[in-house]
C-alpha cells in the first residue's frame, strides 16, 4: 500500500503491507502527524476511507488548519474519505478495552481501510501494566487482520525508542531531528519491518508545503549489478590542444576528478566538456554551488562559450544549490533524477567539496561517492567533478576529501598556478587516465576570449613545477 | 434559564465550551458523542443542541436526524460546528446554522444567542 510520501515507498520496499500494524515513533514536531495525514489524503484520493483517532493530540481544528497549507490536503475528502474522532475520553473512562472497542466499532462504521491512532503514548500510560499494553496491541493486530485495515500508531519517544511492547507490531518507523552546530536536518529509520527487505540505515527527509519527502540513502539503493560496459564512443572537451593530450578521449560514462586551487580554471575546463557535448547535440548538466546560473552563463560567454541557446532549448540543464543548507542525499537525488529525466550524457559537478560539506558524517563520503559514480555509470553519463585544493602554492598537495581520489574517479586531472619568470601561469597535467594513453607532460594553459588554449610542454629544464614554485633542474630558480 | 447541550468528542473543547456558556448564564449539559447526547436529552430537554460533526459512536448528522425525527424535540434548536469546511455542510443541511472550527468566542456567543432567539420567535 503506497504511503503517498515520495521516497518512503522505496525505503519500505513498495510501501506498507495491507492489514499490518505499524508504529511511527518520534519526538514532538518530528513529522509523525504530517506523515499520517499525508498517507490518509493520498489513500483517500484513491477511494480508501481513513479513520484518524486522536488521544489528546492537538485539536482536530488545529490539525486541519495546519493541513490546509499542505498541497496534499483536499477538503472534499472530509468527512467521507478522512474522518477524525477523539478517543481520549473513552480511554480515560474505559481504559484500553474501551479504546479497543471504539477503534473496532468506528473502523466498521466508517468502512475504514486505514486507521491512524495518534498519541499511542497516552494508551501506553493508561495501561495498567506492560502486559495489558501488549494485549491491546495484539488484539488490534487481530482486528486489523480480520477487518482488513492497516493501522498506523503514532507515539512520541518516551524513553527508549523501541519498547519491548513495540516489537509485536509489523513495522516501526522512527523520525528524528538531528542538529550539528547551527544546522539541523531530519532523519527516518526503519527499525523493524515485516514483509520485505527495506532500505537499511538512516534516510534523510524534509518537510515542505508538499508534506514529507524522503531521500533514500544513496548507498542503500544503489544497484548491485555491474553497470553496462562503456560503448565505443569516446568523449572529448572540444579543445584541440587539450584533446590532443589524450587522443582516445574519455570513456563514455567514466568519472573524472579535476583538482585545483581557486581560480585555476576548473569551471571553464569542466564547462568545455559540456559545450562540446552540446555542439554534438547531446544533453548536458551543470551542477554548481557557488555561482548563480546567470553569473555562470555570463562567465562562460566571456570566453566564447555561449550556452544561453542550449539552456533555452532545454538541452543544457543547470542545477544551482547554494551550499549553506545542502543535504547530501537531496543533492544526489536532484542530480540523478535530472540525469535520468533528461537523458543527460555529460555532467559537470563543479564543487565536490560542497557536496562533502553537505554530509554531517564524513566517514560516509567514500561509500557515497562510490554509489554516486556507480549510478552515473549506469546512466552512461560522462562526469567531471571539480575539487578545490586549499593551497595556491607550495610543495604540499591537499586533497580535501575523506577518501582517495582514485576511489572517486577513473581519470585524474590536476590544475594549479605556477610562478614563472615573474608571471603567474596556469598549469595543467593529467595524472591518470584509465584504459587510454595520455601525455603526462605539464602544460600551461591560457584562457582568453577565444576560450582555452593548451600550450606546448614546459621547458624540460624546469623542475618542481607542480609545487607552484618552479626551479631549474640545476637547483636555481628561473 | 436556557439549557444548552454541547456535544463534542474532543474533551478539551467540550470542557472549554461548557465553561464559557456557563459563564454566560446558561445551564449546560455535555456529551462526548451522539448516543450520549440522546441519553442526556431523555433526561432533560435542552433548548439548544450545539454539536460537533465528526464523532465516534453516533456522529453529528445521525444525531440531528434522530432529534428531528422525534416530535417532542421539534422545537429544540440546532447549531452544528465542524473543523471541515462548513460551506458544504450548509448546502447539505439547509436550515441548520454551522460554526466553522476554530471559532472565536464572540462569534460563538452570537450564533448561540441567534439560535435561541430564533427558537423563541418561532414558538411565539
Amino acid at each position: 500500500m503506497s504511503t503517498g510520501v515520495p521516497g518512503l515507498d522505496a525505503v519500505l520496499n513498495g510501501g506498507l503491507v495491507t492489514s499490518g500494524v505499524y508504529i511511527v515513533v518520534g519526538e514532538p514536531g518530528a513529522g509523525k502527524t504530517l506523515l499520517a495525514n499525508q498517507l490518509c489524503y493520498h489513500q483517500g484520493r484513491g477511494g480508501a476511507r481513513c479513520l484518524y483517532v486522536t488521544l489528546l493530540a492537538e485539536s482536530h481544528a488545529r490539525m486541519l488548519a495546519n493541513m490546509r497549507d499542505m498541497s496534499f490536503f483536499d477538503p472534499a475528502l472530509l468527512p467521507e474519505g478522512v474522518y477524525y474522532v477523539s478517543g481520549f475520553r473513552t480511554l480515560e473512562e474505559q481504559g484500553l478495552p474501551g479504546l479497543l472497542e471504539l477503534l473496532r466499532r468506528e473502523v466498521r462504521n466508517h468502512n475504514a481501510s486505514i486507521l491512524i491512532l495518534d498519541g499511542l503514548v497516552q494508551a501506553q500510560e493508561a495501561a495498567g501494566s506492560s502486559r495489558d499494553f501488549k494485549k491491546f496491541i495484539h488484539e488490534l493486530q487481530v482486528s486489523a487482520g480480520l477487518a482488513r485495515f492497516t493501522a498506523l500508531m503514532l507515539t512520541s519517544s518516551n524513553g527508549p525508542t523501541v519498547h519491548p511492547e513495540y516489537t509485536m507490531v509489523d513495522g516501526i518507523l522512527e523520525l528524528r531531528e538531528r542538529t550539528l552546530g547551527v544546522r539541523s536536518w531530519r532523519e527516518l529509520q526503519v527499525r523493524k519491518f515485516r514483509g520485505g527487505a527495506t532500505l537499511t540505515g538512516v534516510h534523510t527527509f524534509r518537510i515542505s508545503s508538499d508534506g514529507l519527502e524522503v531521500f533514500p540513502r544513496l548507498e542503500a539503493r544503489v544497484r548491485r549489478a555491474q553497470p553496462p560496459a562503456p560503448d565505443a564512443n569516446r568523449v572529448h572537451f572540444g579543445i584541440p590542444s587539450f584533446d590532443a593530450m589524450f587522443p582516445a578521449g574519455l570513456a563514455t560514462g567514466s568519472t573524472t576528478l579535476m583538482l585545483g586551487p581557486p581560480g585555476s580554471g576548473k569551471t571553464l575546463l569542466g564547462s568545455s566538456l559540456l559545450a562540446e557535448g552540446l555542439r554534438r547535440g547531446e544533453s548536458c548538466l551543470y551542477m554548481g554551488f557557488y555561482e548563480s546560473p546567470e553569473r555562470l552563463l555570463h562567465k562562460l560567454a566571456a570566453v566564447g562559450m555561449d550556452l544561453d541557446g542550449a539552456v533555452e532549448a532545454g538541452r543544457m540543464h543547470i542545477l544551482w544549490q547554494p551550499p549553506a543548507e545542502c543535504i547530501l542525499d537531496v543533492l544526489a537525488h536532484q542530480l540523478l533524477s535530472t540525469v535520468k529525466q533528461h537523458r543527460i550524457q555529460r555532467v559537470f559537478v563543479d564543487g565536490l567539496s560542497a557536496m562533502g560539506q553537505a554530509a554531517p558524517d564524513a566517514s560516509r563520503m567514500g561509500s557515497f561517492f562510490a554509489a554516486l559514480t556507480q549510478e552515473l555509470r549506469y546512466e552512461a553519463a560522462t562526469t567531471v567533478f571539480s575539487l578545490e585544493t586549499p593551497r595556491l602554492f607550495g610543495p604540499v598537495l591537499d586533497v580535501p576529501l575523506e577518501i582517495g581520489p582514485s576511489a572517486v574517479a577513473e581519470n585524474l586531472f590536476f590544475l594549479r598556478h605556477v610562478e614563472l619568470e615573474g608571471r603567474l601561469r596556469r598549469l595543467l597535467s593529467i595524472f591518470k587516465l584509465r584504459d587510454a594513453d595520455f601525455d603526462p607532460s605539464l602544460r600551461e594553459f591560457v584562457i582568453s576570449r577565444q576560450g582555452i588554449e593548451v600550450q606546448p610542454p614546459f621547458n624540460s629544464s624546469l623542475d618542481t613545477l607542480l609545487t607552484g614554485l618552479a626551479r631549474h633542474a640545476s637547483g636555481g630558480h628561473p | 434559564m436556557e439549557t444548552i447541550l454541547v456535544v463534542d468528542d474532543e474533551q478539551g473543547i467540550l470542557e472549554a465550551l461548557a465553561d464559557l456558556l456557563r459563564e454566560e448564564g446558561y445551564r449546560v449539559l455535555t456529551a462526548s458523542h451522539g448516543r450520549e447526547a440522546l441519553e442526556r436529552m431523555g433526561e432533560l430537554r435542552p433548548d439548544l443542541v450545539l454539536t460537533d460533526w465528526m464523532m465516534p459512536v453516533l456522529d453529528g448528522p445521525a444525531l440531528i436526524e434522530r432529534i428531528r425525527s422525534e416530535p417532542s424535540w421539534k422545537d429544540v434548536s440546532l447549531l452544528g460546528m465542524s473543523a471541515v469546511d462548513v460551506g458544504a455542510l450548509r448546502v447539505q443541511y439547509p436550515g441548520i446554522p454551522f460554526l466553522q472550527k476554530p471559532f472565536d468566542i464572540p462569534a460563538l456567543m452570537r450564533q448561540v444567542r441567534k439560535a435561541l432567539d430564533g427558537r423563541r420567535a418561532s414558538a411565539g
